[in-house]
């Protein structure tokens, strides 16, 4: 089993350090290597369950929360929005 | 443009709906609000909260499936699309995957005097993210969440279309439609529909499609004209010259008028959907699915035709009634009035009101004409009661206010008069004003007598029948 | 004689009822009972004493006005620190969310709050409710007041702990491997995993939410019946929830065919605890029930589909902790990655991020179909061995945790052991089933066993009912001097 650890930590935004790579892929290869021994089920249908359904909601608003509660535990702000690092687009 | 290659256009569009609450919290689904005060823990994203589907989302994208022909998944789920960005505040997007609303469908497009079938993929229903405010004047990106959780459907073409022409028409029909079902304003200034292009071209006669490349952020009819033009011959460049196209992720630069590469194919997003365990499955009925196709008005390519076969309208003036909604829905009804011919209404429509109500910036229904007023006037002109140009005075007045026609022609003293006697005095006057038009008619240049009848016309203030006019003009010159 | 922390909730609901003790000195019993043992347990990450004395005021009020009162007005409850509180710092003992003050109450709280429950502060738990242990939180390691060098089980451990040493009657807890019943096992008290819908999710502090759910401790069953009866129903708030009532628990057995699984009763298993469980099973075998043996084969897989689908669903409902909107907010000085990169590397711990990877490994291009489809699709036939199960017998008894509570420290550095504690529990919230956990005896060291009890979707009022037949064969459950 190999694991691009790397790749993984890239797209769960993690920065794992060099030395402790081979500890977590070691790690992780222990974890998955437990469905190595999971039957085979396949299926092409898509993961739906008709039995356990959800009822929707009606569309009607409700008042919406003031601003400064919503702020209030961002850790930047500037004329009413959160600030983040400049964004290039 | 090279015509040795073909250009091929799929494009995804994207529409805000107009549902009075967000997508999946009660906060209000409306633009244009102060920053961040349209804004709730649920799409925040805050911690423990949890989305809850508004079912007029679901049946807004349904009634917009059944506009494209598109079959209805009527058992579906959402999915997650997970991605880090700031605007999108839970680092999911909730959106569906496998399992879209709507699938395989099609919509006729009118390109010029051809209607041509272009697939629709797929639509399905998601949230919009928020909006990033860059200013140079903050040393940072300001978020506004407003439009966070605004629901949106993302219409799917399939590759279908071949010219930047038929793309915009595509693009036009498709918000036409949008605002014939009422389900999204429908106003790409606004950004409530927003476009992505895939652009691929191939040699002329090729089966297999070449390498497409999408382009982001093009936001205007006009824009989405000009991105693909452009991408196109860049393409055809790279190719004349012996390159390959790579795929890649494009931005579109309206104002630059080029793209700009975003990402290539190597860094594409591996987005990890998977089916959000926030929203069960759900279930639109069969019978529902049924009573919102049965909810569908006529629809704006088939309105068109039938104005051409059932009216005998130009097929550029049908189009233009149909596209707007308000307009067609008046006309049909004055037209089924039977009171006078459809096309002199329709003239009028295309004419006169049309010049008004753009003057004005206002819809049909801000006036107070009513479609019984309009055929009362067209029957007057018919009956020579009032001419057209008297006409133009009764159409303001009846646009202005809720009135009978015939009640402004009295009020206004705008009838027509036929009576020679009492027009003779005006005739008399004119041709005594105007000799050298009179000597130019006696010598052979008979169009002058339009000049004349003119000129009666307007010392009668438009009350004078000009048939009547006409006769009288030429008999008293022929005496002289 | 009794000290007033030591009554339970049914008791001081009916002595405030006949007006014998006030809201307000069940809530000063309850601080003061805190003062003086949390020391020695570290089960609260914040107390609200201020709060809690208020609330404890208004109860006052309205029974000097003759009003009608609910059945948990005045009595003091802690809630897990998952579970948002309005106003009241909620951290999940996470140092990414040490200071967020929630602007929302759960619906649990705000129903606990409408019935004029005592809310006496936030309990500890493992980071984002993830481990057996909670040694995971990230500003203290709560014990088990049986045996203070030994953990008190995870991750609900602070609130389990808070109701076995009578800091407080009541607790909430979370569970979504064992978490409610894991620790009211090791610290020899009630907990109750309802069935997944029952309660709602709303303000609960995402871990994996197609196995969320949460749950009430208390050191007898009616308590543990009386918390459950004031949080289930239906919430608008949260899509999965679903109507859930609770009957009349009678503590009946008579008649009932309960089914033990050998599954559960493995090598993996300590002989203590087999034998603890068995007794308990003749017990109850003796007071009217029939045993009969079933068979539940997939257990085995349990474990690792539990592992794929929780990690792959905390990968993506942590994914928000990004240092923009709230908590803890990494280099702000340079890029928007270099942010993201550093929040939630510092801001995370080290299982934290161990379950982040593994669930965004599992849900990478390339792996969705081998293995989270594989477990989703695995999630099913395990339902589907239970639902054939429940055609056999009405409940399905087992033990809860392989061993009686370990040593603080003793298995922190394998994961996979740690996982393994999980085994018998994991399997009720993979079929969505509710799952009770109660003492049935000790181990040589004095400490408690527990032994869980399966029902069949919204079974829990029978659970219950076999719980409070067992409870009251054996005279109560012992309680913890300390």
């Amino acid at each position: 089993m190999e694991i691009d650890v790397r790749h993984i930590a890239r797209l769960a935004k993690l920065d794992i350090p060099e030395e402790e790579l081979p500890r977590m892929e070691q790690e992780l290869s222990s974890i998955v290597s437990m469905v190595e021994k999971l039957p085979e089920l396949a299926s092409k249908e898509s993961l739906l369950d008709p039995e356990n359904t959800m009822e929707l909601r009606p569309d009607v608003v409700q008042p919406s929360f003031p601003r400064d509660e919503m702020l209030k535990n961002a850790p930047d702000t500037a004329a009413g929005c959160l600030m983040v690092p400049k964004v290039v687009e | 443009m090279n015509n040795n290659f073909e250009t091929v256009i799929g494009l995804e569009v994207h529409a805000e709906l107009n549902t009075k609450t967000k997508i999946f919290c009660s906060c209000e689904n409306r633009f244009g609000a102060e920053v961040n005060t349209l804004c709730c823990p649920i799409c925040m994203g805050l911690p423990g909260t949890l989305p809850v589907l508004n079912r007029q989302v679901v049946e807004s994208a349904v009634r917009m499936g059944h506009a494209l022909n598109c079959r209805i998944n009527g058992v579906t789920k959402q999915d997650r699309k997970n991605y880090f960005y700031p605007d999108l505040p839970k680092a999911y997007q909730i959106s569906q995957f496998d399992v879209p609303l709507c699938e395989g469908g099609y919509l006729d497009v009118l390109v010029g005097d051809e209607v041509r079938r272009i697939g629709v993929t797929r639509i399905h229903i998601e949230e919009d993210a928020g909006k990033l405010i860059h200013d140079d004047s903050f040393d940072g990106t300001l978020c506004d969440y407003n439009r966070c959780g605004v629901p949106l459907i993302e219409i799917v073409s399939e590759p279908d279309l071949r010219s930047a022409d038929e793309a915009k028409a595509y693009l036009e029909t498709i918000t036409t439609i949008l605002l014939y079902l009422g389900i999204s304003d429908a106003k790409m200034q606004e950004g409530s529909v927003r476009c992505d292009v895939n652009v691929s071209v191939r040699p002329r006669g090729a089966s297999e499609f070449g390498t497409r490349c999408e382009m982001k952020n093009v936001n205007s009819f006009g824009a989405v004209y000009r991105a693909i033009v452009y991408e196109a011959e860049r393409q055809m460049e790279v190719l004349a010259s012996g390159g390959t196209i790579q795929q890649e992720t494009r931005r579109w630069d309206d104002a630059k008028g080029k793209s700009i590469l975003m990402r290539s194919k190597e860094d594409a997003q591996d987005y990890r959907y998977f089916p959000d365990p926030d929203l069960l499955t759900f279930v639109v009925s069969e019978e529902k699915i049924a009573a919102l196709k049965a909810s569908l008005p006529e629809l704006p390519t088939a309105r068109t035709l039938r104005y051409v076969k059932d009216f005998g309208l130009q097929k550029v003036d049908a189009q233009l009634l149909s596209v707007n909604k308000a307009r067609a829905d008046f006309f049909d009804a004055c037209a089924a009035l039977g009171r006078c011919e459809a096309k002199i209404a329709a003239n009028w429509l295309l004419g006169d009101i049309a010049k008004i109500l753009n003057e004005q910036r206002i819809e049909i229904t801000d006036t107070a004409l009513t479609p019984e007023h309009l055929a009362d006037m067209i029957v007057l002109i018919n009956k020579g009661t009032i001419s057209n140009t008297a006409a133009k005075t009764v159409l303001e007045e009846i646009m202005r206010r809720d009135v009978e026609p015939a009640q402004v022609v009295e009020e206004k003293g705008l009838a027509q008069i036929s009576d020679a006697s009492a027009l003779s005095g005006i005739v008399d006057q004119v041709l005594a004003d105007n000799p050298k038009a009179v000597a130019d008619y006696k010598k052979g240049k008979v169009n002058v007598a339009g000049f004349l009848v003119g000129q009666c016309m307007k010392a009668s203030r438009g009350q004078g029948n000009p048939a009547t006019l006409r006769d009288m003009v030429i008999e008293a010159i022929q005496k002289l | 004689m009794r000290k007033l922390y030591e009554y339970s909730a049914t008791e001081l609901s009916s002595l405030l009822r006949g007006r014998e003790v006030s809201a307000a000195e069940i809530t000063e019993a309850a601080l003061g009972r805190i003062e003086a043992v949390e020391g020695q347990v570290d089960a609260f990450l914040t107390v609200t004493a201020d709060e809690a004395r208020a609330a404890a005021e208004r109860v006052d009020a309205k029974i000097a006005a003759g009003e009608e009162l609910a059945p948990l007005a005045g009595i003091p409850v802690a809630v897990k620190d998952n579970i948002c509180t309005r106003g009241v710092r909620t951290t999940c003992a996470s140092r990414m969310l040490e200071n967020f003050v929630p602007p929302y109450d759960a619906t649990v709280t705000e129903k606990l709050e409408a019935q004029g429950a005592v809310l006496t502060g936030k309990t500890n738990m493992d980071e984002f409710a993830m481990g057996g242990s909670c040694e995971n939180s990230y500003f203290k390691k709560t014990k088990n007041p049986w045996d203070t060098s030994r953990v008190p089980g995870g991750s609900s451990g602070g609130s389990a702990a808070a109701v076995a040493s009578c800091e407080v009657p009541l607790a909430l807890g979370s569970d979504t491997g064992g978490s409610v019943r894991c620790p009211a096992s090791f610290c020899g008290i009630v907990g109750l995993k309802p069935t997944y819908g029952a309660v709602s999710r709303y303000g609960l502090v995402a871990f994996a939410s197609s196995l969320d759910q949460i749950g009430p401790f208390g050191r007898t069953v009616d308590d543990v019946a009386l918390l459950y009866g004031a949080i289930c129903g239906h919430d608008p708030r949260d899509a999965t929830s679903k109507n859930a009532a609770l009957g009349e628990v009678r503590g009946e057995v008579k008649g009932l065919r309960l089914g033990v699984p050998k599954e559960y009763f493995g090598e993996g298993i300590s002989p203590e605890v087999k034998a603890a469980v068995y007794a308990a099973v003749e017990r109850l075998k003796g007071l009217g029930a029939e045993v009969v043996e079933i068979s539940l084969p997939s257990t085995d897989y349990a474990l690792a589909a539990y592992y794929i689908i929780s990690s792959a669903e905390a990968s993506s409902n942590l994914a928000r902790y990004d240092g923009v909107k709230y908590g803890f907010s990494g280099n702000r000085e340079g890029t928007l990655n270099d942010l993201y990169l550093s929040t939630r590397s510092q801001g995370f711990g080290a299982e934290v991020k161990r379950r982040i990877m593994l669930g965004t490994y599992v849900l990478s291009s390339g792996y969705y179909d081998a293995y989270y489809k594989r477990a989703k699709l695995l999630q099913g036939v395990i339902g589907q061995e239970f639902a054939d199960a429940f055609e056999k017998c009405d409940a399905i008894v087992t033990p809860v945790n392989p061993t009686t509570a370990f040593k603080l420290g003793e298995k922190c550095d394998d994961p996979v052991q740690m996982y393994a504690t999980d085994v018998c529990t994991v399997t009720v919230n993979i079929a969505g089933l509710p799952g009770v956990s109660l003492p049935c005896g000790s181990d040589a060291a004095g400490l408690p066993i527990g032994m869980q009890v399966i029902g069949p979707r919204f079974s829990e009022t029978r659970l219950l009912s076999i719980a409070k037949c067992y409870e009251t064969a054996v005279g109560g459950f012992a309680v913890k001097e300390m």
